[in-house]
């Protein structure tokens, strides 16, 4: 459940829009303060899948339609009541969620935006094929309120307003849920999410038969309020506009962007109609139009995120930003490097078995083989472009196997999808970081925990206690946006380390640091193996890895050259040619 | 403290003279000296172009009607138009039919709003509002809801199929000696199109003893028209039955009939709706290309109206009288003789009045009376044939309305 303080703006809001709808006995007024809930509403369950998710979706109307029209015609065909038949028009349209996000999420980014497109139009043509050109609800003049006619047009806009609470809270609950949160991490970044052990798919999924549910739900309630259900009017362009519209003038990814950018945009353009058009027909879309431009000129994610900000700034010069800092680092380097004891013989947690991959001619990662102890700190080392991130991608699921075998726990699990090796045990940190900006320390690293976390108290104190592991307690409430390299990195540590992970990929944790700050890294790492970690660490910079690892694996142009102890393998000529070239490595010999 | 006394004194007396002037014009309410009539018309976007032309119709009505002592049976109150931008949505235009009932209270009626489709949103809301309304939109769905304020002057869809096929049938006759045997449909998918198509398909053809050979419906805007051309030829139908609602389409076919060799009338082709006898096809489409193309309409400018013709020539520089401007002149006369009946100003009064009133045959719809039937269709009502002659659409049929010979394209 939602604790009471933040049930209480949308309730309060929704009383006082009541309150003041009441008082309104101009039917023209009404039927404007009835569309802005149902505009909202549209726009809410836009944001529930693109605003959360970030994959844009053209084709809303798709729902919508699919909800109005099915509300319409069972009212035609099969004197059903609307009361019914609106649940009935949010099933259908959550499968028709299901059955249009399962093949098109394969596609990304603006590929997606355009695939979502093409489903309103074509469904469009279908209903005009199917004579459906003009549909007009029939007048129930002996049961009205049975068929939701009501002749005082204020329970109209209080529907929609019940309607509009309840899609608030539901969003609400969404964003604090798992479910939110992993759909902000695909968001962000999908692969990030992936290999935290999120199945992107499924929430996805969820998410669009979700969104289409309650799109085609207000689609219903709304052919109930314009009585007359056309193509145009329900599939056009228009309304899959006007949810992207609503939704990107208010805020995307906040519960508040549909609500604001429908209270304020809603009357506007009727107003705009009824004022400006009547002297100059067409003026209105003009300045209808630029006002949009402006704002998203100004306000490129949407009022509510430009006012946060603002609030923020104001608030920003207050003494627990400037010292937070300090606090920090006091944290981090009390954590002092100790000599551990050097455990490579323990039993074997990962074997690598003759892995290979290629690209297209490219031979990426070829042949490799090794065995990863129970609690040893393995450095996978090698000059630029030796394949050592593909080899971490190959281990984690981001790419599939040529050839070989992955063995974790003496089970294959090659050929895996990310988020299923994650719950396997094995998480990862990335070469270029891949924070979610938007969220909190400490959000971010909640989405690391749901991998072995069942309840959502429970993964946020898997995640307190990840950043007290890697000592970023004092910062956990800043936004990732705000971080330090090293503070990113660290927080990238503790979001792979939330899940309790007993293997941890590392990719370059150490790059873009400082000397001082990659010490506080190293400590970090070194404190993490104290405690039973395993590691597998990818690494340029040779000096801070022979003071980290118990072992080395050497890689060159995709295969393994040598392993084995850091003194032995840092003498190895085989390695300071592959580094170094020729030459150097007889100035090496001698 | 007496500057504060001296206001509140000076405000009362404000208020009592304001009350004053307010019971005066009460009374003078009595008899009114305007009585307002709405037009509901798309005047923005994509269909501003033909609701701009319903204006200047009911313009024409308005000032003629005053001209001539406006409203007897009201002490020669004026009337008065309050024009409603429609926009080009169902949902805009119920929003403006919704402005129009609650803030133009005063309204005795109306007319519009152009589209089908918007006429049967906006009389949702009017019919809830007691409003009459008068409308050309000839969807049959408009009338068959069983509402009581709803006025329908064109004949539906269904009945100006039913009407028109036996009269071009008679046509080509007459003019080329033979009876035509196979048609061809062309049309495009929307409302008032598919509604003409399914009637002729469903039986109209059969009754006619035509025989439907190729049958095609394609979705507007058209890229190109090659393909269906090419049907149309090798298949030679005796007529090419063509229904474009956009402009662009019907230009599309023409030229590439002409292309194909099909055109001037070696395939006599007859369209249904305005679409291809609009001004605006003069400014893509050359009038050798017209020549001889004949539409079916509700309404056009015809026999009687030759002075209103003129004076939308001269006033508004139209080139000639669409549906659009003599249909919605018509509304305005009608409501004027409604309101007569009623011998006030008010639209539950002048609904009934429409609905009650018998006043003989029509002289701006074509053939049929003012009246209407229970369900709020027209007594009667006919419809124009238009061809296409030396640049202009000019009405052929009815003979009692034609201002020009038809003439069917010599194959």
């Amino acid at each position: 459940m939602l604790p009471m303080r933040s049930l209480l703006p949308p309730l309060l809001f929704t009383l006082a829009y009541a309150g003041i709808s009441l008082g309104v006995t101009n039917s023209y007024y009404q039927l404007i303060l009835t569309l802005v809930p149902v505009w909202a509403v549209f726009g809410l369950s836009w944001n529930l899948l693109s605003g959360y998710t970030g994959l844009i979706s053209f084709g809303h109307a798709a729902f919508f339609g699919i909800g109005a029209y099915a509300t319409a015609l069972g009212q035609i065909y099969f004197n059903i009541s609307p009361w019914l038949l609106i649940p009935v028009a949010a099933m259908l349209g959550g499968i028709a969620g299901l059955l249009i996000g399962f093949p098109t999420f394969r596609l990304q980014g603006h590929y997606f935006a355009l695939a979502m497109l093409a489903y309103p139009l074509a469904i469009l043509y279908v209903f005009e094929w199917l004579g459906f050109q003009e549909v007009t609800l029939p007048i129930k003049r002996d049961a009205p309120i049975a068929f939701m006619q009501f002749a005082d047009p204020r329970l109209y806009t209080l529907l929609g307003l019940a309607i509009m609470l309840g899609i608030i809270v539901l969003t609400q609950m969404i964003e604090r849920s798992r479910f939110g949160m992993a759909l902000l991490a695909i968001k962000q970044n999908e692969a990030a999410a992936e290999a935290a052990g999120i199945n992107t798919l499924a929430w996805k999924l969820r998410a669009i038969t979700l969104s289409g549910a309650i799109a085609a739900a207000i689609g219903g309630f709304y052919a109930q309020v314009l009585l007359v259900v056309t193509p145009a009017s329900v599939f056009g362009m228009l309304v899959s506009a006007q949810a992207l519209t609503v939704a990107m003038f208010g805020g995307v990814g906040t519960v508040w962007g549909p609500v604001i950018g429908a209270v304020i945009l809603i009357p506007l353009a009727e107003i705009l109609h009824a004022e400006a058009g009547a002297r100059i027909p067409g003026i209105q879309g003009v300045i209808f139009g630029l006002a949009i431009v402006c704002v998203i000129l100004l306000a490129p994610e949407g009022l509510f995120w430009k006012l946060r900000d603002l609030l923020r700034k104001r608030n920003g010069s207050r003494p627990t930003a400037s010292e937070t800092p300090e606090a920090t680092t006091a944290d981090i380097t009390a954590l002092k490097p100790a000599s551990r004891q050097r455990a490579a013989t323990g039993e074997v947690v990962l074997e690598v078995r003759n892995l290979s991959r290629s690209f297209g001619g490219l031979k990426a990662v070829q042949d490799v083989s090794f065995k990863l102890h129970k609690n040893e700190i393995l450095g996978i080392i090698g000059p630029n472009g030796a394949g050592k991130t593909t080899l971490f991608n190959l281990l984690n699921g981001f790419l599939k196997p040529g050839q070989g075998e992955v063995l974790i726990d003496g089970r294959n699990m090659s050929g895996q999808r990310p988020h299923v090796i994650c719950e396997a045990g094995i998480g990862r940190t990335f070469q270029v970081m891949r924070p979610f900006l938007r969220m909190s320390i400490l959000d971010n690293v909640v989405v690391g925990a749901y991998v072995r976390a069942r309840t959502d108290a429970e993964a946020r104190k898997l995640a307190v206690d990840a950043v007290a592991s890697v000592g970023l307690s004092s910062v956990a409430d800043r936004v990732a946006g705000e971080l330090s390299t090293k503070e990113l990195r660290l927080m990238e540590l503790a979001r792979a380390i939330a899940g309790q992970p007993r293997i941890l990929l590392l990719d370059e944790t150490l790059a873009g640091l400082g000397h001082g700050e990659a010490d506080e890294v190293v400590a970090v790492i070194q404190q993490l193996a104290r405690d039973g970690m395993t590691i597998a660490i990818i690494e340029h910079t040779m000096q801070a890895m022979v003071r980290l690892v118990d072992r080395f694996l050497v890689l060159d142009h995709g295969a393994v050259i040598t392993e084995g102890l850091p003194e032995v393998v840092t003498r190895d000529s085989r390695v300071v040619e592959a580094y170094l070239g020729k030459k150097w490595a007889a100035h090496a010999a001698n | 403290m007496t500057a504060k006394s001296k206001t509140t004194i000076s405000r009362r007396t404000l208020l009592a003279g304001a009350s004053g002037t307010l019971i005066a014009s009460r009374a003078w309410a009595q008899q009114p000296s305007e009585v307002k009539v709405g037009l509901l018309v798309p005047i923005s976007g994509l269909y501003a172009r033909p609701g701009t032309v319903m204006r200047e119709g009911a313009e024409m009505a308005i000032d003629h009607i005053n001209a001539q002592g406006g409203i007897k049976a009201l002490g020669g109150a004026k009337m008065k138009l309050v024009v409603l931008d429609s926009g080009d949505t169902t949902e805009k235009a119920k929003n403006a039919a919704q402005r129009m009932v609650a803030q133009e209270t005063d309204l005795v009626a109306a007319s519009g709003a152009y589209l089908s489709s918007f006429t049967l949103a906006v009389t949702e809301v009017t019919e809830r509002a007691s409003l009459p309304v008068l409308t050309l939109s000839y969807s049959d769905l408009i009338t068959d809801r069983g509402f009581k304020y709803v006025f329908q002057t064109a004949a539906t869809a269904g009945s100006q199929a039913r009407q028109a096929l036996p009269q071009l049938i008679k046509l080509a006759e007459t003019a080329s000696g033979k009876r035509p045997k196979t048609v061809a449909i062309l049309t495009d998918n929307t409302g008032a199109s598919i509604a003409s198509a399914k009637a002729m398909r469903e039986g109209l053809l059969a009754e006619n003893q035509l025989q439907l050979i190729v049958d095609e419906t394609f979705t507007p805007p058209l890229a190109d028209a090659t393909s269906l051309v090419q049907r149309i030829r090798s298949a030679k139908p005796d007529l090419l039955f063509f229904l474009p609602t956009v402009i662009s389409d019907a230009k599309l076919l023409l030229e590439k009939m002409n292309e194909f060799g099909l055109g001037q009338g070696k395939v006599p082709t007859i369209s249904f709706g305005i679409a291809i006898a609009e001004p605006d096809m003069l400014q893509t489409v050359s009038p050798e290309l017209l020549q001889g193309v004949l539409t079916c309409v509700a309404s056009w400018g015809a026999k009687g109206h030759e002075a209103l013709i003129a004076e939308l020539k001269t006033r508004y520089k139209e080139p000639w009288m669409t549906q659009n401007a003599i249909s919605t002149y018509g509304d305005m006369w009608v409501i004027k003789d409604a309101l007569e009946k009623a011998g006030k100003a008010d639209r539950v009064a002048v609904g009934e009045a429409l609905r009650t009133m018998d006043a003989g045959p029509s002289k701006y719809y074509p053939l049929g009376e003012i009246k209407f039937d229970e369900k709020g269709r027209r007594v009667g009502a006919g419809m124009t044939i238009v061809q296409w002659q030396a640049g202009v659409p000019v009405t052929v049929f009815p003979p009692e309305l034609a201002l020009a010979k038809p003439f069917w394209p010599k194959s």
